[in-house]
């Protein structure tokens, strides 16, 4: 009796799934084991010939200058941006609820990059960082505005985190101000009253309280500047030269551009999602616990 | 509380804010200012106001990306898009959510994996396919593609959301002789309509402003989606900034009413399948 | 608001259920699938019955220049009634016309998905590696090829056979600003020491000798095409031949540097800041005396100032002036299928674009440079300069380099002009792309 009834329940699950698995599978999962085939092989992305090679693109590409100088210049990257996307998605949140009508109005404009594609983004920046900034200079005599925003790697970093920035900070903003609103008054209140400042409150009333809004944040961030390539390709297109290039850039010239080594960019591509695995695994395990214990 | 600390400290977050919203909305300021002026006066100063205003820009953009026909193969792309997400995801993330077990372990995580494949692994692989099923060249096709690699994260979302509907009112249901198809289209795909809006804008954000598998699939310009009808207009040589400034507002603003429309959901949304995850 | 989102919902399920079944909008949908079908009617009597029923056919054609879609869609609809009227073939074409910079990308999706185009715009310079794999028909014999200069053909044959096309086809070598050598006294310069000596001139009088705009990675390639070709046209005429075999360095060639570090060194500034856009926006205002780009680039130097005069003159290599020869170049030329289901009606637009009568105003409105014998319009000034340099003989095919030699360089250049690879650097990179380009195919 018990196992017919589990019987059921298994088929009710696989009836309710089926038609989402159905569609993953054919156009998500699909596509990723042929992408680990090619990886295998030495395809060119045209020729419809091509051998098996094994893991040779894999070996090829840990000694693959660019692919390895890109993967630091990723990190280098991922690194500001979680740091920095979080704190000031923090601290928009934790500002726009202290404001009282013009919350709305306050969402919705940081929000708003957010619908716009990066692409778009990209060049509405691009215009701002040679155009604007350098008119601006003159103006106001402001030297620091006068840079080769976009043609010197050192500042086209900052170009590039600002876009990425400016894109993507209202969306965790959001997440975060879900967060706050979860975390009791009264708490806060009490601590208030045993004479704690605004400060101390946030570091030891709130923080702990949203500790989940921020372990998402962390995955999101993690996941998507590792990605991160239209920022990227819209401002700087990887360079001067490759003084620029991310990971997912490296990748997509490798296949398209250049020799066209479709194989061997499907293996570079498998080791990007290995790294991104590996680390969202340490991260979520680690933030995880850190929840339970908070 | 400190009376005097407090106002000011308001007054500097008020500030703060203020700055922040400039810097958030300057380049979409750029973009509308600069769409109502000649090619040669954008040219000359970026950031003056226009002499006269250009509408004319407007007009011939509309022409030039063909608007409607444009936004029509959008707006086709993202409703099937959406109606196969919000249908499937909505399904296995609720009985994935009810019903706990390795099996529905197991799926779960299938499915929540696939966040972390880059696109560009699965890109060409994914054009094969959907040339095999006739997929290609079509906005529906392109519309059925987006169900496959969007469903994963609505799923994800679905399932923290359905935490929040009360065991109670499945079993109620039943007792009252309900069928689980009809208990879940009847009862419980209503209560889950703030994340169902949450996922319908965020979902067609990422379909509205997607730019590389369009152009893979849509293979006669006439069935290009906004974006790339747009991108038509970046020359190899030289842009026609006037058209294409005015068309990125075009753009925008069916986007931006959808967003306004749903707002309240949103918040709630994100927070809700977020959190709850 | 429940309801409202109910109704929302199936209104889109309603709508998506009516746009599959109408198979309307957006085209491409039931027509797109159908890789040229052709659906022979009733009567399969071609011609003989006046009032028979036109035979269909469909033609996918890829063309990566959306800037020309209005003028390709007239000379197409001149095709249709043509191919109606002599053959009695009904033909719709789609047309697909994707930007330069992802049109590699989306053709090369396509082929190697199966879904090749009938007809393509391909770079003259990927004729080889698209031909080994199979992409491109034999088009020798064709109607058109004996219309076309003798010259021109050349620069779209590959083993000995005519693989395409060609539509855009250029002499050059830098552009040089006819005021501002007017005003210092110079000529083009025949040689590297001759260049030395105007571009000195042209700083202590206050002028910039080079306009840099390296934004665009395929602007500073441009130099290398120059460079590498005037060198080993000149000098080394089987290096390319040796380079397949692998027994040939960029070593060998280091000489071309010579003039790049030359342009390099006397250059305007910010120039990865200066796109395409803003580098003729520059140099129309005579931001600089000479820039090595080409004269595709005429129409955007025009739009800003309409009345600047430049000419074309070919760019030294070394310091014997034999050497200082006009780049004869082919870039976007246009290939047939060879699994085209529709070859004969492909073929016959292929011909028609260089039709007799027609082909003539359509070279004309594209402003393409006249390449065979039907074209008898006006040409821009600095084209007949250019073309001086060729019927003189010091002129030289383009060279074929493998796939993705080309767009290394740029990148290399780039980060040489930022100091962050060396000579020997782009050397080694260069040979390695380049083997690594001959062995996969």
């Amino acid at each position: 009796m018990a196992t017919t009834r589990s019987w059921k329940k298994h088929a009710m699950l696989l009836a309710f799934v089926f038609p989402a698995l159905l569609f993953y599978i054919a156009f998500t999962l699909a596509p990723a084991f042929g992408g680990i085939a090619y990886s295998l092989t030495d395809w060119n992305g045209l020729n419809p010939a091509y051998r098996i090679v094994g893991l040779a693109n894999y070996i090829e590409a840990m000694n693959d200058r660019f692919f390895l100088k890109s993967l630091a210049f990723t990190a280098k990257f991922v690194l500001y941006m979680l740091v920095l996307q979080n704190a000031l998605a923090i601290l928009l949140a934790v500002l726009v609820e202290a404001m009282g009508r013009s919350k709305v109005w306050f969402r919705t404009i940081f929000f708003m990059p957010n619908m716009l594609s990066l692409i778009i983004g990209g060049f509405m920046w691009m215009f701002i960082f040679t155009r604007v900034f350098p008119y601006l200079a003159d103006q106001t005599g402001w030297r620091l505005l006068d840079q080769s925003w976009i043609g010197d790697p050192r500042y086209s970093f900052f170009a590039i985190l600002a876009l990425s920035l400016w894109g993507g900070v209202g969306y965790l903003m959001v997440i975060y101000i879900a967060a706050l609103q979860g975390v009791p008054q009264h708490l806060k209140e009490a601590a208030a009253m045993d004479g704690a400042g605004p400060l101390a409150i946030f570091r030891h009333v709130t923080l702990p309280m949203i500790y989940p809004a921020l372990t998402i944040g962390v995955f999101l961030t993690l996941n998507a500047s590792f990605k991160a390539f239209d920022a990227v390709y819209s401002l700087t297109g990887g360079g001067p030269g490759r003084a620029t290039q991310v990971i997912a850039l490296n990748i997509f010239e490798e296949a398209f551009s250049f020799s066209n080594r479709y194989g061997y960019a499907s293996a570079k591509a498998m080791i990007l999602f290995g790294i991104v695995v590996v680390i969202t695994i340490i991260q979520l395990a680690i933030m995880k616990r850190r929840e339970v214990q908070a | 509380m400190n009376r005097l600390g407090g106002r000011l400290g308001s007054w500097t977050a008020l500030l703060f804010l203020l700055a922040a919203a400039v810097v958030t909305l300057f380049p979409i300021y750029m973009a509308l200012l600069n769409s109502v002026k000649t090619q040669g006066e954008m040219l000359t100063n970026i950031l003056a106001l226009p002499s006269s205003l250009e509408v004319g820009n407007y007009a011939d953009a509309f022409r030039k990306i063909n608007y409607f026909r444009s936004l029509w193969n959008t707006f086709v792309v993202v409703a099937v898009g959406l109606a196969g997400i919000i249908l499937f995801a909505s399904m296995a993330g609720y009985k994935l959510s009810r019903t706990p077990g390795k099996l529905s372990g197991f799926l779960f995580g299938l499915l929540v994996m696939s966040t972390l494949i880059p696109f560009h692994s699965i890109m060409i692989t994914l054009v094969k396919i959907s040339k095999e099923l006739r997929l290609q060249g079509s906005a529906v096709g392109l519309g059925l593609l987006y169900i496959g690699l969007g469903v994963a994260v609505a799923v994800f979302l679905y399932h923290g959301f359905v935490k929040s509907v009360p065991k109670e009112l499945d079993e109620a249901a039943v007792i009252d002789g309900c069928g689980e198809f009809r208990l879940f289209f009847t009862v419980i795909l209503p209560l889950l309509l703030p994340i169902t809006a949450t996922i319908a804008i965020l979902n067609t954000l990422w379909m509205w402003n997607d730019f590389l598998l369009p152009l893979l699939i849509l293979t006669d310009y006439k069935s290009y989606t906004l974006l790339l009808s747009t991108n038509m207009l970046f020359g190899e040589y030289n842009n026609d900034w006037s058209a294409i400034l005015a068309s990125l507002v075009l753009a925008m603003l069916p986007v931006i009413a959808l967003y306004l429309a749903l707002q309240k959901y949103i918040l709630h949304g994100i927070a809700e399948g977020a959190i709850k995850a | 608001m429940k309801r409202a989102l109910h109704l929302l919902l199936a209104l889109t399920m309603t709508a998506a259920l009516a746009a599959c079944s109408s198979g309307n909008n957006g085209g491409g949908t039931d027509s797109g699938n159908n890789t040229a079908s052709s659906s022979p009617t009733a009567s399969e009597t071609t011609g003989e019955a006046t009032k028979a029923t036109p035979k269909k056919v469909e033609l996918k054609v890829f063309m990566s220049f959306p800037r020309f879609k209005d003028q390709f869609e007239n000379y197409f609809a001149q095709f249709k009634e043509k191919e109606l009227a002599e053959k009695n073939i009904d033909v719709s074409i789609q047309l697909e016309m994707p930007n330069a910079d992802q049109a590699k990308q989306i053709l090369q999706s396509r082929l190697s998905s199966g879904d090749a185009p009938d007809l393509y715009t391909l770079h003259a310079n990927d004729i080889p590696t698209y031909f080994d794999a199979g992409y491109v028909a034999d088009l020798t014999g064709q109607p058109f090829v004996g219309k076309l200069y003798e010259a021109v053909t050349e620069t779209v044959k590959y083993d000995g056979k005519v693989a395409a096309l060609p539509l855009e086809s250029l002499s050059w070598g830098y552009l040089y600003n006819k005021k501002i050598f007017a005003d210092n006294g110079l000529t083009p310069p025949q040689t590297l020491d001759e260049m030395k000596a105007a571009a000195e001139k042209l700083q202590s009088a206050g002028v910039k000798p080079f306009l840099l705009a390296f934004q665009e990675s395929w602007i500073p390639q441009l130099m290398m095409a120059l460079s590498l070709g005037g060198t080993v046209s000149s000098a080394h005429p089987d290096w390319i031949e040796k380079m397949n075999a692998g027994e040939a360095s960029y070593a060998d060639v280091r000489s071309v540097f010579d003039s790049i570090d030359l342009i390099m060194a006397n250059g305007t500034d910010k120039p990865f800041e200066t796109g395409n856009e803003a580098g003729s926006a520059e140099f129309a205002n005579g931001g600089a005396a000479m820039w090595v780009q080409g004269p595709w680039n005429a129409e955007t130097i025009l739009k800003v100032n309409p009345s600047m005069e430049f000419g074309v003159a070919p760019l030294p290599v070394s310091n014997n002036p034999e050497d200082t020869m006009i780049n004869l170049a082919t870039s976007t030329s246009l290939a047939l299928s060879p699994t085209s289901a529709n070859k004969e009606v492909a073929l016959d637009l292929l011909n028609y674009i260089l039709d007799d009568k027609d082909s003539s105003a359509l070279f004309e409105e594209l402003k393409f440079n006249p390449i065979a014998t039907v074209h008898t319009y006006e040409v821009f000034p600095w084209v007949n300069e250019a073309s001086e340099y060729v019927s003189k003989g010091k002129a030289y095919l383009d060279l074929k380099l493998p796939n993705g030699v080309t767009d290394e360089t740029a990148k290399l250049l780039q980060s040489y002009y930022a100091k962050d690879v060396t000579q020997d650097d782009i050397i080694a990179s260069l040979d390695k792309v380049w083997r690594t380009s001959v062995s996969s195919n």
